[in-house]
């Protein structure tokens, strides 16, 4: 099993080799790349609204159920909130999400071409099929993945807000309040590289597997799964290892 | 021309390919042939680099192809069109953008030029009035058609079929043959198609190559095999009742 783990990481990082050689045109590159961050980014942008703005008003329900205390002020409630979804929600629960949607989506869609000969028939055209194929994903995943980050950051506030005003669970200028309190600029930049770090994960885990894929339809399926799978694991896993480097 | 020296291939133990030597002239449908999992596949593979010789040579013109390094590869198989079995457009290309997929990278031709060179490929393939369609949209003998334009876009010397006509009508099929055929002489391609179909191998084998359990047992042309002596050869061609019929009609 640990001979198969250490090739499978060998094969991985030989993939990223070519994965980042030179584009032979970048004309070509930038077109993929527009592309790739339609298909990739702005398409899980209702996915990401939604969820965000159920979570929010969720972790507001949820935080002032915990602090009744009437010495603890109100405001603090906007606050955790708002803390919650930076360090956690926005970045590591959104890329669980991404996992799913993003890395079946590049897993599939390259494996299906694996199995259809498409690949071997970029190969012997003398392309770099995995240059063309995954670095405009990859590097599409990674450089816009934070846009989607603070779209869940700010959809999550406002999901706060709707709940607070419509429940009047807590004051609303508490609310307001506490959401502008001790703000750190820090937190989002760590949130935003966490959020690039795992979509790069998913995005070239995702297109490994695809491009490994054999056997059919079935070892198309096998490798989106596969890649879920891992994905999820690797980003809990590096989130642990990142959180405990940047905020400690 | 392209000459096989001493070629061996195997998987986990199990040798496909037993030191296979064939030389593939330039004009000719060079075919070759042989039941599933003869090894066909496998030696076409080999021949375009899609997997590497435990042993032997392949040689392009006087380049050795376990020689060449990565540029000098990618530079040889710009001026080869290989033409795959399940034809293997790109689905998200429509029939021009495929045909044109290959200009893109290697040519700096304007969109103008690239679409007029498309344009001729696909007349050359009896294909018009399809650019915007998806591959989806097109029959299996289309997609061949059009999978055809692809590989000769650049004008390739060397030009590789893996079973055209499979999934193909018998008419179809001929059409198909009788294409690669022509554009084999037109454009003087070396052309290796593999096939196991008898139709074709009678249309268009200018030289045959017979394998069998990973050797080649015997090579000639369209008109010497109906002739042969080799007897794998002949239980493979009388496989087939035309070929038999015909066979037995010459000794009658």
């Amino acid at each position: 099993m640990f001979k198969k783990i250490f090739i499978s990481v060998g094969s991985y990082f030989l993939f990223l080799k070519m994965v980042f050689k030179r584009p032979e045109k970048w004309k070509i590159f930038w077109r993929q790349f527009i592309n790739e961050a339609d298909k990739l980014i702005l398409s899980s942008i209702l996915l990401v609204g939604v969820i965000s703005l159920f979570i929010g008003g969720v972790l507001v329900i949820q935080t002032a159920s915990n602090l009744e205390n009437p010495i603890i002020d109100k405001m603090y409630i906007g606050y955790m909130v708002r803390e919650s979804l930076i360090l956690e929600f926005c970045s590591t629960m959104v890329a669980l999400i991404l996992a799913g949607k993003m890395g079946s989506n590049i897993a599939s869609e390259i494996g299906s071409m694996r199995i259809t000969e498409q690949i071997d028939a970029m190969d012997m055209m003398g392309i770099n099929s995995a240059g063309f194929l995954v670095l405009p994903k990859v590097t599409a995943a990674t450089i816009l993945s934070p846009l989607l980050m603070l779209l869940s950051l700010a959809l999550g506030l406002i999901g706060g807000w709707f709940v607070v005003e419509t429940t009047h669970i807590i004051p609303p200028p508490s609310y307001i309040t506490g959401i502008k309190a001790f703000y750190n600029g820090f937190y989002i930049f760590y949130s935003c590289f966490k959020m690039s770090l795992f979509c790069f994960m998913i995005s070239s885990i995702a297109a490994f597997n695809g491009y490994n894929a054999k056997g059919g339809s079935l070892g198309v399926g096998r490798s989106s799964t596969q890649s879920i799978v891992t994905t999820s694991i690797l980003i809990l896993l590096s989130d642990l290892i990142v959180t405990q480097l940047m905020l400690y | 021309m392209i000459k096989v020296e001493n070629l061996n291939k195997s998987f986990d133990g199990v040798q496909v390919l037993k030191n296979i030597n064939v030389e593939y002239e330039a004009g000719q449908c060079n075919m070759i042939i042989g039941a599933s999992g003869s090894g066909k596949t496998v030696l076409l593979k080999n021949l375009i680099g899609l997997m590497e010789p435990d042993s032997g040579e392949i040689c392009y013109g006087d380049r050795r192809f376990s020689q060449m390094g990565y540029k000098e590869k990618s530079l040889l198989r710009q001026s080869i069109g290989v033409l795959f079995q399940g034809s293997a457009l790109f689905d998200f290309a429509t029939v021009i953008e495929n045909v044109m997929f290959p200009m893109d990278f290697f040519t700096d031709w304007s969109d103008a030029q690239k679409k007029e060179r498309a344009h001729y490929c696909l007349e050359k393939v009896n294909v018009t009035g399809a650019d915007d369609k998806y591959p989806n949209e097109l029959s299996g003998g289309m997609q061949k058609r059009v999978g055809i334009a692809r590989a000769i876009a650049l004008n390739p010397k060397y030009l590789f079929c893996d079973e055209p006509n499979s999934g193909l009508d018998p008419y179809t099929s001929i059409l198909i043959d009788r294409l690669i055929s022509d554009l084999t002489k037109e454009f003087n391609m070396t052309t290796v198609v593999n096939t196991h179909d008898m139709n074709s191998i009678l249309e268009i084998g200018d030289k045959i190559g017979f394998i069998s359990n990973g050797s080649m047992l015997w090579q000639g042309s369209k008109d010497t095999i109906l002739k042969t002596d080799c007897t794998e050869l002949r239980n493979f061609i009388c496989a087939n009742t035309l070929a038999r019929n015909i066979i037995e009609g010459n000794r009658n």
